[in-house]
């Protein structure tokens, strides 16, 4: 059965002012972001310069190898007006699962496949609910990230969970071609394959209209449902490898994994420009916002400052950023002249 | 169908709550006078807070930092206490404290049209953050002394905590307002048909700004209350605490999506979490399926709320006729 | 004549004067006068479109005119918003339900205006809700409606009858002296609509005002004083119902002499190609069949809320009817979703372009390739770009659509365009069969020719089409045969010779 039309309109947002897309690549918001990021760069290099050694600043991909993961799976959902809010604690639970199994069987390739399905699990599961019932993302995702914190608590107790073979953390720890980090990599290959479809595949443009006019897409004959149980499937399926990747990195399980990292990859992909009410996105724009994250995170670090100096300096970012957002775009005028218009002229279909 | 849900669901509510009640004291102290001493002096910060989070509700927003308002306005009082400043300072003070952080937040709601949720999601980080930072040690201070904890600690006819009598205040106080002014009445009419409310001559802006205020005095009481019953403050007890809060409000009714509930249903919904988790404790069971369980509780009862299971019941009456014939 | 103007402006508590009101695409209205009297039931006619709504929109205070003046009692009236036309006294009761869902009759009755008192046993500024004084009022509003209503019910748990006496009743509190309805009884079985009447007249032997607008001219007949009827943003004529009969008032409705700018040449029409059988949808659709031929231009006309959008949208798939059953070709075709049938050969155009037919914020080639994305895409989804730039060339060309850029975003075209775009989407389909629902709603005229242009090349190509129009002079231009539909059931058909205005809108109505 493919989507049905909705009753009542679902409002559209995000007129642009610009008469024809905006190709101009020198202004645009990702242009700005990765000047900003250059100016970070240098501005750490300044305070602390070893920051500006090639081998400090690729540790800064590798730190946020799993952000950027989860983050490009983000971009898909929050460009259909949608959220996830738990993708950490979903990353957690998967990370938790994983250390469990290996307590218990020690096979290698179980745990992951265990962690790997939890993650999709949990994702399918927002997806049927998001695309099944009325309830909005932002409920549906609140909730369930509240259970996947509760269960991986649940299952791990108090337990941190650690002790994994050097050969399983390889898989974060190798260095290609001997300086580079695969998680950067993994990050690169995900964000390539995401990044094509988004941009020059039906999917991207399916992403957007479902973001600016959910109905339209549907008036197209396009399956929506599926659309959206796709991307918090692919999210979940997400998270889990980033869950593998923390562990490879960390080597360590425990409970509290999750709880910024929710917050740090929605500011990553909303600082990249896409914006938070759907309709306009970039995959690119994620891409750097991701690395100044990155750069943020290890500059602070270098300049030994703590972890919450850099959580609260990242929030204040992302509401400012938030804001900024705002005043770039323009609210859709047109369809605030509709609402004026006479009954005759606007008959509520369906 | 809804109006028959939600007196159902009060009356239900209550029926759940004399249930555990009855269970509890039973089957363990509860019904002691220390028992019902512990379980009026812990609820009523819970309540308060859960009145505060459900008036924000009812106008369709929403505030997840909560949690992290009531440390700051913890710290405040402990600070003042501290530097020997008298109640009649450090108790406004800190209350003022609590009105500020979560008018910033109305104030991005209404300015910049950022979705509440996603607002508060980021202020909630910024207040933790600024825990750490801005404050000295996170916050904590300790041996604050009988200046502090007197009231939080005090009770009346040896049993009746003056918490309590705060929280019934509040609580009767709110539903006061709910009914008897014209401000109560906008939080329904704004959570429930923005554009009708415009049209009754309702600001919206100027409503949800006033509400975010209010949410602010609340938590402040809250987050007071809570805090006056220790010898020391450490903020970061009540970060996530967000989480009961709106479980109460959605369990005591109130809709998600803003436009109904009642206060007393924000009462019963905190009343009935909180007991669920001191049951929980009583039998052994960890805290942390809590998170779990909450998460549970806040997807049901929307979906409740959600489903339109008028349609449902056609729908399989329809498809039974049909294999009938 | 001087002494008639006085006799006028003693007994008009609202008077209109010469109203204008422009909307991007379209005249609304045009040099409206009109007068309401105290104590009458004055009723507004004229089709879709003509500017009932419009008109009731700016005397409520949704809007302003763009010219013009009312005057209210005697003094110049300008009003602001809803809220502040409530103040002065005018309410309007819409379609379409201004109540808040989740609270009771009571509380809606009084939102934003409730009665207040002194907190204190004495008169002082600290006011509360007076829900006692609150509760007695409205007792007594209902009361003098002659209705009984629990006020404690929940609105959202009211039929669309009982909703209508409340708002009816919320205008009241307000002490409305003037009542405006709109359509009333579109919702309304026929024993609740002889309550609304009897309401009307309690209401009117008060002194109150009322503008009663509606298609139904025997509603008209059984209850109104005086009729208005405006026809394409004019006022044609008022008079007193008891001096005018029902041709009388079709023939003002429709009467325009039909100018020669349909291009619609008679064409051979093929055999059967689309046998549509016993849709049903609730109260919506009641049984609906009929067959269409191959080059046949095959019209529904009807009034709003007759159920032809829905009737469209059930055979497609884009909503979920009780039965409706599809032979196309000679083959049974199982209705499940739009895709189906989009692949089918069928495809429909909305009549709600901006928040159905297109995405507007995004580009002609998003828009226009939509619903063929499996031609432009290969087998993993990827758009090759110049085959999406060729079939947005191909149609934008076809339809002299202007600019025809494919990056042009489509939100910035004029309306005329951005029609021509949701058209150029199914068309882009290369559909057998075409379904346009009001093609050519808000539309300007040189566009409009063109777009007629286009249906009747398309007939001349083989295809199909079902025209939904509220256009009469449209229908009569371009159709080969017309179907009538009346609440949700089709109640005439008339083949091209039989046709004529009056006709059809004598069957709609």
């Amino acid at each position: 059965m493919g989507a049905k039309a909705s009753r009542g309109l679902v409002e559209m947002s995000n007129g642009r002012s610009r008469m024809r897309l905006n190709k101009s690549l020198f202004f645009s918001h990702q242009a700005i972001l990765f000047y900003a990021l250059c100016a970070l760069i240098v501005v750490f290099g300044i305070l602390e310069p070893v920051f500006f050694k090639p081998r400090v600043l690729l540790d800064a991909t590798a730190i946020v190898g799993e952000i950027g993961i989860m983050a490009m799976g983000m971009t898909y959902i929050i460009s259909t007006g949608g959220i996830d809010l738990g993708v950490g604690y979903n990353l957690q639970l998967s990370a938790i699962v994983f250390g469990v199994f290996w307590l218990s069987t020690s096979n290698l390739a179980l745990c992951i496949a265990a962690a790997l399905l939890t993650g999709i699990t949990g994702g399918v599961f927002n997806g049927l609910i998001v695309s099944r019932t009325r309830i909005p993302p932002l409920v549906v995702t609140l909730s369930t990230m509240y259970l996947y914190r509760g269960l991986s608590m649940i299952v791990a107790r108090t337990i941190t969970y650690g002790g994994f073979p050097a050969s399983f953390r390889t898989i974060s720890t190798t260095k290609l071609f001997g300086f580079l980090p695969i998680q950067f990599v993994y990050l690169l290959v995900i964000f390539a394959v995401l990044d094509y479809f988004y941009e020059r595949g039906s999917l991207g443009r399916n992403l957007k209209g479902i973001g600016f006019n959910e109905n339209a897409v549907i008036f197209s004959g396009v399956n929506t449902h599926r659309i959206k149980l796709g991307i918090y499937t692919l999210t979940g399926l997400l998270c889990g490898l980033a869950a593998l990747v923390y562990l490879g990195r960390l080597s360590a399980a425990k409970t509290s994994m999750g709880d910024y990292m929710n917050f740090e990859v929605i500011t990553a992909v909303l600082l990249g420009g896409t914006s938070i009410l759907g309709g306009v996105g970039s995959m690119r724009g994620t891409l750097i916002g991701v690395l100044l994250i990155g750069v943020l995170k290890k500059g602070f670090s270098l300049l030994n400052l703590s972890g919450n100096i850099y959580n609260f300096t990242l929030g204040l970012v992302l509401i400012l950023s938030l804001i900024v957002f705002v005043l770039e775009e323009t609210r859709n005028v047109k369809f605030k002249d509709r609402q004026a218009m006479s009954g005759d002229e606007k008959r509520a279909v369906v | 169908m809804k109006r028959n849900w939600t007196v159902t669901q009060e009356l239900l509510l209550g029926a759940i709550l004399l249930a555990i009640i009855v269970f509890l004291s039973l089957t363990t102290n509860f019904s002691t006078r220390s028992g019902i001493y512990s379980f009026m002096l812990d609820v009523s910060p819970t309540v308060v807070a859960a009145i505060a989070v459900g008036m924000v509700i009812f106008t369709g927003n929403i505030d997840i930092s909560v949690g992290t308002i009531s440390g700051f306005v913890a710290y405040t009082a402990g600070a003042l206490v501290k530097a020997g400043a008298p109640m009649i300072i450090w108790v406004p003070a800190a209350i003022t404290v609590g009105t500020l952080l979560a008018g910033i937040n109305g104030f991005i709601t209404i300015k910049f049209r950022v979705p509440s949720l996603v607002a508060t999601l980021a202020m909630n980080m910024v207040h933790i953050g600024a825990y750490a930072t801005v404050l000295p040690q996170s916050g904590w201070i300790e041996n604050l002394g009988p200046r502090f904890t007197w009231f939080g600690r005090g009770r009346i006819f040896n049993l009746i905590p003056y918490n309590f009598v705060v929280m019934i205040v509040v609580a009767i106080v709110a539903m006061f307002v709910m009914k008897y002014t014209r401000f109560g009445r906008a939080l329904y009419a704004v959570g429930g048909n923005r554009q009708s409310a415009i049209y009754s001559g309702i600001n919206p802006d100027v409503t949800v700004m006033k509400v975010f205020f209010v949410e602010g005095f609340l938590m402040g009481i809250s987050a007071l209350l809570r805090a006056m019953t220790l010898n020391e403050v450490m903020p970061s007890v009540f970060v996530g605490r967000e989480l009961f809060f709106i479980s109460a409000a959605v369990v005591g009714g109130i809709s998600i999506f803003g436009g109904s509930g009642r206060i007393i249903g924000a009462v019963m919904g905190a009343a009935l979490v909180y007991l669920l988790s001191i049951a929980m404790i009583y039998y052994g069971v960890q805290d942390y399926y809590q998170f779990a369980l909450q998460g549970i509780i806040i997807l049901g009862a929307v979906f409740i709320t959600v489903t339109d299971f008028g349609k449902i019941r056609r729908r399989l009456g329809r498809e039974s006729e049909q294999r009938a014939s | 004549m001087v002494r008639e103007a006085v006799t006028m402006e003693r007994n008009a508590v609202l008077t209109i004067e010469a109203v204008d009101k422009h909307f991007p695409g379209v005249q609304a209205l045009i040099d409206v006068s009109m007068d309401l009297r105290q104590g009458e039931v004055h009723a507004v006619c004229g089709e879709n479109g003509a500017g009932k709504s419009t008109l009731m929109k700016i005397i409520s205070g949704v809007y302003p005119p763009d010219r013009g003046s009312m005057t209210l009692n005697g003094e110049p009236y300008t009003v602001v918003n809803p809220h502040d036309a409530h103040s002065k006294g005018i309410a309007i009761i819409y379609q379409e339900s201004s109540l808040f869902p989740d609270l009771t009759v009571l509380e809606n009755m009084f939102m934003g205006h409730e009665i207040m008192r002194s907190i204190l046993p004495f008169e002082s500024p600290f006011k509360i809700i007076d829900h006692h004084a609150m509760r007695e009022k409205a007792e007594n509003v209902f009361q003098r409606l002659g209705m009984r209503i629990d006020l404690d019910a929940v609105v959202s748990t009211l039929g669309v009858a009982a909703k209508q006496m409340v708002e009816i009743a919320k205008a009241l509190t307000f002490d409305s002296q003037i009542l405006i309805l709109d359509e009333p009884t579109a919702a309304l079985t026929s024993n609740e609509v002889e309550t609304l009447f009897a309401t009307i007249r309690r209401l009117r032997s008060e002194g109150r005002s009322m503008l009663y607008i509606s298609h139904r001219l025997d509603e008209v007949f059984q209850i109104a004083d005086r009729v208005t009827v405006l026809r394409d943003g004019r006022c044609i004529n008022t008079a007193q119902v008891k001096d005018v009969n029902r041709d009388k008032l079709v023939s003002w409705m429709v009467g325009r002499t039909l100018s020669n700018l349909y291009p619609k040449e008679i064409l051979e029409i093929g055999d059967v190609i689309l046998e549509v059988r016993g849709v049903c949808q609730g109260d919506l659709l009641k049984n609906i069949s009929f067959k269409l031929r191959r080059s046949e231009i095959l019209g529904i006309a009807g009034l709003a809320g007759a159920g032809r959008t829905e009737l469209a949208q059930a055979i497609c798939g884009l909503t979920d009817p009780d039965q409706a059953e599809l032979i196309i070709n000679g083959h049974k075709f199982r209705v499940t979703d739009y895709r189906r049938t989009l692949e089918r050969g069928i495809a429909y155009i909305s009549e709600d372009r901006q928040a159905y037919g297109l995405v507007l914020p995004m580009t002609l080639n998003v828009n226009i390739t939509h619903k063929v994305l499996k031609k432009i895409t290969n087998a993993i989804g990827i758009i090759d770009p110049s085959q999406e730039q060729k079939i947005t060339q191909t149609f934008a060309d076809k339809l002299s659509i202007k600019p025809s850029d494919g990056d042009f975003i489509v939100n910035n075209l004029s309306g005329g365009n951005q029609q021509k775009v949701s058209v150029a989407k199914s068309l882009a389909v290369e559909p057998q069969i075409l379904i346009l629902d009001e093609p050519t709603r808000g539309v300007d005229v040189g566009a409009k020719s063109e777009i007629h242009r286009i249906i009747c090349n398309l007939a001349k190509e083989g295809k199909s089409i079902i025209l939904i129009s509220s256009d009469l002079p449209e229908i009569l231009g371009m159709c080969d045969r017309v179907l009538v539909m009346k609440s949700g059931e089709i109640v005439g058909e008339l083949s091209r010779e039989e046709l004529s205005q009056e006709r059809v809108l004598s069957m709609a109505l």
